[in-house]
């Protein structure tokens, strides 16, 4: 499937959605191919997902061919890279720290970090304004909520 | 029927469970305005909350979400041509042409009034409803639920806009990601890449990703208008008698195909008001007044969500079967307060059935008299920059999800169906199909099972059962309709305007 899609640049680049979609289904069916399928009448529990995958892998080509045919199709749109790296590493940190260092110092990196995301973030801004949603934060999850999680590394 | 509407009052009457009703519909309408953060996004949050509650409060406070937003989605809509939620998106279309004209005063009595009308429509509709389609629902059997999931999904994917190869494709993702996790009837892992996966993915997890983190992403370097500083008068809020009664037919038009579409399994509100907004351009004698601020085109989409809010809740009450993403959610609750929705809720948990239902009647109440008074609280809320507000939703969503199964994992998840999320709207996939797919999937599978299992595998039960026979009659109709529509639009871009 790899070599007709990229003779062109610009096929390429058109199938790249309905490609990844094919991928999936044809991860999906690899994974799924040894699952007991049963009959008809007493599925296994690999008769569905396997008529799921090769639903996706049918429906990846007919979006493939419909991409590539359209004439004038609008282009995907531009990835926002700053918003993306971070609000991943935010959330990220949160989950790598909420189980070492508690909840009330995660919540802080998560909120400092992910507003970076915007441009005209300033770092004593970051700082106070992290404070103060840490705060809210604490008093809403731990004191009005009563989450069942600590709120420092004891 | 008023009977069993009464005991649904007096279990709303209560005090407490009034002051949750007014929570849910004040957040609703409050997370209705600003854009950014929708229903599903509010109700994801707010799922691991529920837990601490009862299942009736809940759901109270839950769907209060929901159809509060359709209230608070408009007012973005009027003020900055922002929808809220997006069943809004046309009320730009009419709302915000008048508040450019300064007269946002009156496009948001209007607006209020056509949703608190279509509500309450949608609210007796429900009512009148509800006991005919529990009977009917007792009678479903596999094969009815099956052919009536696949309805839905078909219904999901093939009305309303953009491409439906891509929704459909959506859908079918969905299903793929509910199967992970052990088989309901064998107990048989599958897709258990990892264990923590072994209970499947979390509802929680897949929608706060799909809609909440991915449209941070989308905006958090986005810098968008702040509110206007506006002052209104109530004397240029209520409209003339000629613009009322120019608005009468509208809304209860609006109302009409509010309902219908929000009944109908796969398609909610935000459909419901693009299909109200199509038609009453069709019935107006004066199309040509449409996109410059005309009030009737704001009245009936407006009604329409707000029909379609509540009507949406007659499949999910009597059959289980949710209409839309929000739905799937809402259900999702259900369950996991220990509710199985179905036939039997209202015969089982009467209070629970009808005190929901009889709190949508309150709730529009109280709507609509929180709508207008408060209208410089609201406009005062869209002057917080998004830039505040991204970085405690953040905070929220993983809190939230972290405290659901006190799994880190599962936060994890959520980023990774956040930036899924982000990339597939990127490439034009939606991602409310998949949330449908995810949730009915399962039940699509374990039906059409059940249905091979008894009748021995044989494909006519599903013609020769009279329900399923409608059901499957009315899934053909909806295809042929889908593939005759796109031929038709298809001759009629290629053909040269005459």
């Amino acid at each position: 499937m790899q070599g007709t899609e990229q003779d062109q640049p610009s096929i390429a680049k058109r199938s790249v959605s309905g490609g990844v979609l094919l991928a999936i289904g044809l991860i999906m069916l690899a994974v799924a191919w040894e699952y007991p399928v049963g009959r008809l009448t007493q599925m296994g529990p690999g008769f569905i997902p396997r008529v799921i995958g090769f639903a996706i892998c049918a429906m990846a080509i007919a979006i493939i061919v419909s991409d590539v045919m359209a004439p004038a199709l609008p282009q995907a749109r531009k990835i926002q890279w700053r918003g993306l790296v971070f609000v991943s590493a935010g959330i990220l940190i949160f989950a790598a720290f909420v189980d070492v260092v508690g909840l009330v110092p995660s919540m802080f990196l998560a909120v400092a970090v992910s507003m970076f995301a915007d441009d005209d973030a300033r770092p004593l801004n970051v700082l106070i304004y992290a404070s103060l949603a840490t705060l809210g934060g604490w008093l809403l999850f731990l004191v009005a909520l009563e989450l069942p999680i600590p709120a420092f590394w004891r | 029927m008023i009977d069993q509407f009464l005991l649904g009052l007096s279990v709303v009457m209560q005090p407490q469970i009034l002051m949750y009703a007014f929570i849910g519909v004040f957040i609703g309408q409050l997370i209705g305005v600003l854009p950014g953060i929708g229903a599903i996004t509010a109700i994801s949050l707010l799922l691991p909350v529920t837990f601490y509650l009862d299942a009736t409060t809940s759901m109270i406070i839950l769907a209060g979400i929901y159809y509060g937003s359709q209230y608070g989605g408009s007012i973005a809509s009027i003020l900055l041509n922002l929808p809220g939620t997006p069943s809004s998106v046309v009320t730009c279309l009419e709302g915000y042409p008048l508040s450019q004209d300064n007269r946002a005063g009156l496009a948001l009595f209007v607006a209020a009034f056509s949703s608190f009308v279509g509500g309450m429509i949608g609210v007796a509709i429900l009512v009148l409803a509800a006991i005919p389609m529990t009977l009917i629902a007792l009678r479903f059997g596999a094969p009815e639920y099956a052919m009536l999931v696949i309805l839905g999904l078909l219904a999901a994917s093939l009305i309303g806009t953009g491409s439906q190869l891509r929704s459909f494709a959506m859908v079918v993702l969905g299903i793929a990601l509910g199967l992970v996790g052990a088989d309901q009837t064998t107990g048989y892992y599958r897709f258990v890449a990892m264990p923590e996966l072994a209970d499947g993915i979390s509802l929680v997890s897949l929608a706060m990703g799909l809609f909440g983190v991915s449209e941070i992403i989308r905006n958090a370097a986005n810098k968008r208008p702040s509110g206007p500083a506006l002052s209104i008068r109530m004397r240029d809020v209520i409209p003339t008698r000629k613009q009322a009664r120019s608005l009468v037919f509208p809304i209860l038009r609006g109302s009409g195909f509010g309902s219908f579409f929000g009944a109908l399994p796969g398609t909610g509100a935000a459909i419901a008001s693009f299909m109200a907004y199509a038609m009453e351009k069709r019935f107006s004698r004066t199309p040509e007044k449409f996109g410059t601020g005309h009030l009737p085109g704001l009245a009936a989409p407006e009604s329409a969500n707000n029909a379609a809010a509540q009507t949406g809740f007659i499949p999910t009450l009597t059959l289980g079967i949710p209409g839309d993403a929000v739905m799937a959610l809402i259900i999702g609750a259900l369950i996991l307060n220990g509710i199985i929705p179905g036939p039997r809720l209202m015969v089982d948990q009467p209070e629970l059935f009808w005190g929901v239902i009889a709190s949508f009647f309150v709730g529009n109440i109280i709507l609509l008299l929180i709508n207008v008074p408060l209208i410089r609280l609201w406009v005062l809320l869209l002057r917080i920059p998004y830039q505040k507000l991204y970085p405690v939703i953040i905070v929220m969503i993983c809190v939230g999800v972290y405290s659901h199964r006190t799994s880190v994992t599962d936060v994890v998840l959520t980023l990774a169906f956040g930036v899924l999320g982000y990339l597939m709207k990127n490439y034009r996939f939606e991602p409310a199909p998949v949330l449908l797919g995810f949730v009915l999937g399962p039940l699509l599978e374990d039906n059409f099972r059940r249905a091979m299992l008894i009748y021995r595998g044989d494909f006519t039960i599903f013609l020769t059962r009279p329900i399923s026979a409608i059901l499957v009659t009315c899934s053909v109709a909806l295809v042929v309709f889908a593939i005759w529509s796109s031929i038709s639009a298809r001759r009629k871009t290629v053909r040269p305007p005459s």
